[in-house]
């Protein structure tokens, strides 16, 4: 990657960290995470719904990148993923998405380390260097199917939110979905600047093919499920923004195991 | 977990060591699925007629699922504002509701598997861990149990970490903010009967 489009990516992703610092001192809220959800307290029921916590006061420009992330998926990508896994076995599929997994391993170390997650980052790295070895460069997951190590997730924004840093607020971003501005700005870090495929680039050109090669194979593995939930909701956008900060707790409950 | 065992041993002391002890929720629940999903995927089901469909399936559903709990949670404090004609119109319409996110998946049953891994009681709550096996992936799904008398009965399903009672609940809120609790019911019938639409033009095939 050449060294102007390497600093332009850095002072972007710098930028945007720096702005989510200090929207978060600004609307300082709720910084430090839940624990663990506890679904056997009634409580649980009666409690404000997820959303609240961070808030979505950007919520009707959110409403309108969704409505425009909803017809970009119908009509380009969708379309677009099932002409590619008609081509593609489902088996070829799911190697391209070890493999591109698989890469982003050593960020995730990285942000295990900066959480205290020392035993999961041994983890990840044992995963790494398996997948990377025996997993014939990442294209299949013998460290999850035979070891009994399975995927696990550390990203900065995880790790800003260690630190304490807040949310911010929620944020749907045009092509990539849910995140807030806290995580969001993680994300460019994790995904443009540490990780190694897109360093590997020369250009934007070539970063931007490998995003949309990348998410139209990962499209191509959950065909139909989107529809599916879109049938069963009255407003998708809030239940994708509920499900959102639900599921993002599950993936971040790491059990009373990690050292 | 410990305290009910602790309860079992000091009921079992006794003179009268009567089946006193907490039914096992697996135990129950376990066949209740298997039934469930042979229902689903046997042919005569797929034979049937669109009512007969689902009138049977919620009979059967109705066993081990309760609809009651689980709209009592989806409404919130809405809920206690509802006469007994409203709460009673309310729960047949969530419960049709939700037989749909069943019936709609006939074909993927069959591929699946399901494997009961963990469960946990606490007083007459209980959770009980299971995964769906397709092919690869390996999705966790959790139910919530109440115990009714000697009976465990299931008020909301945890997919993945998201629980379905709190993602209707968001949406309800804010359905019910700007249109109150008659625009909810319109809603749901309307969703209903687009829901039913469909699966009876698919029916054709």
């Amino acid at each position: 990657m050449s060294a102007k489009s390497f600093s332009r990516l850095a002072l972007l992703g710098l930028s945007l960290v720096l702005f989510c610092l200090s929207g978060a001192t600004v609307c300082p809220l709720y910084g430090a995470e839940d624990a663990s959800v506890d679904f056997l307290s009634d409580d649980f029921y009666e409690d404000e719904p997820e959303t609240i916590e961070v808030g979505d006061p950007l919520e009707p420009m959110n409403r309108a990148i969704f409505s425009f992330n909803d017809l970009t998926y119908t009509w380009v990508f969708d379309p677009v993923a099932r002409g590619y896994a008609g081509v593609l076995p489902e088996d070829v599929r799911n190697s391209v998405w070890y493999f591109f997994n698989n890469l982003q391993e050593p960020v995730r170390f990285i942000n295990a380390l900066l959480q205290g997650r020392f035993r999961d980052a041994g983890r990840l790295l044992a995963r790494f260097l398996v997948n990377s070895t025996i997993g014939v460069f990442g294209l299949t997951d013998p460290a999850a199917q035979e070891l009994e190590l399975p995927p696990i997730e550390a990203s900065l924004g995880e790790t800003l939110a260690t630190w304490g840093i807040g949310d911010g607020f929620y944020l749907v971003v045009p092509f990539f979905g849910s995140s807030t501005l806290r995580d969001f700005s993680g994300t460019v870090v994790d995904g443009l600047m540490l990780t190694p495929y897109y360093t590997w680039a020369d250009s934007f050109e070539e970063i931007a093919t490998i995003y949309v090669g990348k998410e139209v194979n990962k499209a191509s593995l959950h065909l139909g499920e989107y529809e599916e939930l879109k049938k069963l909701t009255f407003d998708p956008y809030i239940a994708l923004r509920n499900g959102y900060f639900q599921y993002r707790k599950k993936l971040r409950d790491h059990g009373p195991d990690e050292e | 977990m410990l305290f009910s065992i602790l309860l079992a041993c000091l009921l079992l002391a006794g003179p009268s060591s009567g089946g006193a002890a907490v039914p096992d929720p697996t135990e129950q629940f376990k066949p209740f699925v298997e039934k469930v999903v042979s229902i689903l995927t046997s042919e005569e089901f797929k034979k049937d007629d669109k009512c007969q469909k689902c009138q049977r399936i919620i009979t059967v559903a109705q066993e081990h699922f309760d609809f009651y709990e689980m709209s009592k949670r989806v409404l919130g404090k809405q809920w206690r504002k509802l006469s007994k004609e409203e709460k009673d119109q309310f729960v047949t319409l969530f419960t049709r509701l939700l037989q749909y996110a069943y019936i709609g998946k006939v074909e993927d049953y069959a591929n699946q598997k399901i494997e009961f891994r963990k469960q946990r009681i606490r007083g007459k709550r209980a959770e009980i861990q299971t995964v769906l096996l397709d092919k690869d992936k390996e999705i966790p799904v959790s139910y919530i149990l109440i115990l009714k008398g000697d009976k465990w009965m299931a008020y909301d399903i945890i997919v993945e970490g998201v629980s379905l009672v709190r993602n209707y609940m968001e949406q309800f809120r804010e359905i019910l903010r700007k249109e109150q609790y008659a625009g909810l019911v319109k809603k749901l019938e309307d969703k209903i009967a687009m829901l039913d639409k469909e699966a009876r033009a698919t029916d054709g095939d």
